[in-house]
């Protein structure tokens, strides 16, 4: 049974994917400056535009202040003492293989680099290995329907055209410290377009994992959906355990055209440090959809466990007439864990709907925010949102805070925003106890029924993951 | 031992409130159309068992500014408190509203509440709300609620089918949604000015 094997994980319950990958890297000196920059862009054998991208980014991110407006308490980050780019050697002699060592970490992490059909179905992967994507499966099969998923540095070389009309169009360099910065040194991610009218036939999945020491990883992904389309892309991470912080600061941009249905999932496992708050990964992150067609449809559903600090604001752009959009969040935090997470809901078109259900869990000593925009446009006729968000307290060192931020200036839409904050009761954990359920696996029950709203959004191979991870990233946390 | 982000909100301020063990505060507001208005208020509930009660009404449909800042510290276990901030905005008014409520560490059965309801009749009106938490404290219930909306459509349609003209159906919609915030004696003057912000 399924749920046997979940329990067993449990009680072993420490980080399992803290191993590291002894290959051979082909490494940057540390420290950012322009040289940096074309040294990256000339290794990617980039076109000159792209480079011109990076290099304005970086003048720019130049002249930009740190955020420091969150609820965190964010370590110095040495810009200058960072690797930004590490990359696998490659075997010069079997340059089409997958390096052994890259396949067995894969493969040791659940990942299938081979294409063979995992648990309930074909899932297609981009396997992204510190600053480069080491394979992209099943593209045969998808390219038959028109569909291009494969590494962004690849996607840059074939398809020029199409990643120079999308990039940076939803979240531009000068966004925010974090994006400005990506732009300049951004390595490797999935880009991913749907054609018009077709309808992704499996999962599309990126898995990016942390190796090398001392280095950042930058990842960078596009989707764009077509007119029609339809897609379900879902994002898993992991890293070493390591003494020292490291960096991730991805951006994420989808856009949705007219009628198109984007499902974009994650599964954030990143090394979370150590019960003292040693080491992890500050996982500071810009992801942004704009629903720009009318009747588009982009939902969001995340599952955060891991990091050190987690910053995170998956957002959606409501351009089009009666497009909608969804987040569904689970926040778990336990030792001396920070989330600083939520969601922005920008209403421009007519009929516009939006839903946000959030479910932030603190335990030990961490901290756990729900931070989130909702703004109703002039244009927002009839717009409409709903948010719902829920705090869950394990332990009186922890701390959850809800600050919602709701403007409108539209007389015909309607925004509401709901929040709660309270502990498993007294009541739950003595009916469980009555039943020979011990307090631990008790808490493990009632938190999966607490974040169920969420987790049923995932897919399957997802689900299972995340209910897994919510019962590891407790452990300890109760007695 | 020492609480993560945990700082005391009055060490820079001084709360305007600070309700003691067993004691009990209410306040009441009423902001009338026409009048710009500005409410900052720090209320520390610093005794076991205090209670505060806050209700406030305003009512804006020419041009008003109206500013409400509400920041209550449970610093004690044990104390409740119940915010209500209900409004509607027309015209070309700007409301805001920022409404925190920090639970200390050791504020152990806290439960606060805190409602803020808004209509907005005008499109060139605009209503901005930042409810905020922030709880150190796990054995609490804490919740906050805000909306931004209109007049039920479908409310109106029943009272007119019933002959109740249109102006005086949406009068006693808005009385009806300020109704839990209207001080005693104080019904008439909101009455007056429901009917004198109603859109033409």
């Amino acid at each position: 049974m399924a749920e046997d094997r979940i329990i067993d994980k449990i009680t072993s319950g420490e980080y399992k994917e803290g191993f590291v990958t002894d290959v051979e890297q082909d490494l940057l000196p540390k420290g950012l400056n322009e040289d940096i920059i074309r040294e990256i862009s000339r290794r990617k054998e980039e076109p000159s535009w792209l480079l011109d991208f990076r290099l304005d980014a970086f003048r720019r991110w130049q002249k930009m202040p740190m955020p420091d407006w969150a609820q965190l308490d964010m370590p110095r980050i040495d810009f200058q003492d960072i690797i930004y780019f590490a990359a696998p050697k490659k075997d010069k002699d079997r340059p089409k293989e997958i390096d052994p060592a890259l396949a067995q970490t894969f493969d040791k992490l659940g990942i299938p680099l081979n294409e063979r059909e995992v648990l309930a179905g074909v899932v297609a992967v981009d396997a992204v290995f510190d600053s480069v994507s080491v394979t992209t499966t099943f593209r045969k099969t998808l390219s038959e329907k028109g569909i291009i998923f494969c590494s962004f540095s690849e996607a840059v070389r074939e398809h020029p055209d199409l990643v120079r009309k999308y990039l940076a169009s939803v979240v531009p360099p000068s966004d925010n410290f974090f994006a400005a910065l990506n732009s300049a040194v951004f390595s490797d991610g999935s880009f991913c377009y749907i054609p018009k009218g077709v309808r992704c036939p499996m999962e599309l999945s990126s898995y990016f994992r942390i190796n090398a020491r001392g280095t950042g990883q930058f990842e960078r992904t596009l989707i764009v959906a077509d007119e029609g389309s339809y897609v379900s892309y879902m994002e898993g991470c992991t890293a070493p355990m390591r003494d020292e912080q490291q960096l991730h600061a991805a951006v994420v941009e989808i856009v949705v055209e007219k009628d198109a249905d984007v499902k974009y999932s994650t599964v954030q496992n990143w090394y979370p440090g150590d019960a003292e708050g040693r080491g992890g990964i500050l996982n500071l992150v810009t992801k942004r959809g704009i629903c720009k067609g009318s009747g588009s449809h982009l939902s969001w559903t995340q599952v955060e466990t891991g990091s050190a600090i987690t910053w995170k604001y998956p957002s959606t752009i409501l351009k089009g007439d009666n497009s909608s959009s969804e987040f569904y969040s689970v926040a778990v935090t336990n030792n001396l864990q920070q989330a600083d997470t939520g969601t922005k809901m920008i209403h421009l078109g007519r009929g516009t709907r939006s839903r946000i259900v959030s479910k932030g869990i603190s335990a030990g000593r961490s901290q756990n925010s729900y931070r989130g925009l909702v703004r109703m446009g002039a244009g927002a006729q009839g717009a409409r949102n709903y948010s719902q968000c829920d705090s869950l307290l394990i332990g009186s060192l922890c701390g959850a805070h809800t600050f919602p931020d709701i403007v409108s200036h539209n007389s015909s839409a309607t925004v509401e925003h709901e929040a709660t904050t309270s502990k498993i009761s007294e009541d739950q954990l003595y009916y469980c106890a009555q039943r020979g359920i011990d307090p631990e696996e008790a808490v493990g029950l009632i938190v999966n029924g607490y974040a169920r709203e969420v987790l049923s959004r995932l897919p399957m191979e997802f689900a299972v993951e995340a209910r897994k991870l919510l019962q590891v990233s407790l452990e300890g946390s109760v007695g | 031992m020492g609480h993560g982000r945990y700082i005391d909100p009055f060490l820079e301020r001084r709360p305007d409130y600070v309700i003691g063990q067993g004691e009990q505060l209410s306040l009441e507001f009423v902001i009338l159309p026409g009048e710009d208005r500005s409410i900052d208020l720090g209320i520390d509930l610093a005794g076991e068992g205090a209670s505060l009660d806050v209700k406030i009404v305003y009512l804006s449909g020419y041009s008003e500014k109206v500013d409400i800042k509400l920041l209550v510290h449970h610093r004690a276990g044990g104390c409740s408190s119940q915010q209500r901030i209900f409004g509607i905005a027309s015209g070309s008014a700007q409301v805001g509203f920022y409404g925190k409520v920090v639970t200390a560490p050791d504020a152990q059965k806290t439960e606060a509440s805190q409602l803020n309801r808004n209509i907005l009749l005008s499109d060139a009106a605009q209503v901005r709300t930042l409810p905020q938490l922030e709880i150190y404290a796990d054995d609490v219930k804490c919740s906050h609620g805000a909306t931004i909306g209109r007049l039920n459509e479908d409310e109106l349609f029943y009272m007119r089918s019933r002959g109740i003209p249109e102006a005086e159906a949406r009068a006693l919609q808005m009385l009806s949604f300020l109704s839990p915030v209207v001080p005693e004696g104080q019904q008439e003057r909101i009455e007056a000015a429901v009917r004198s912000i109603l859109p033409a």
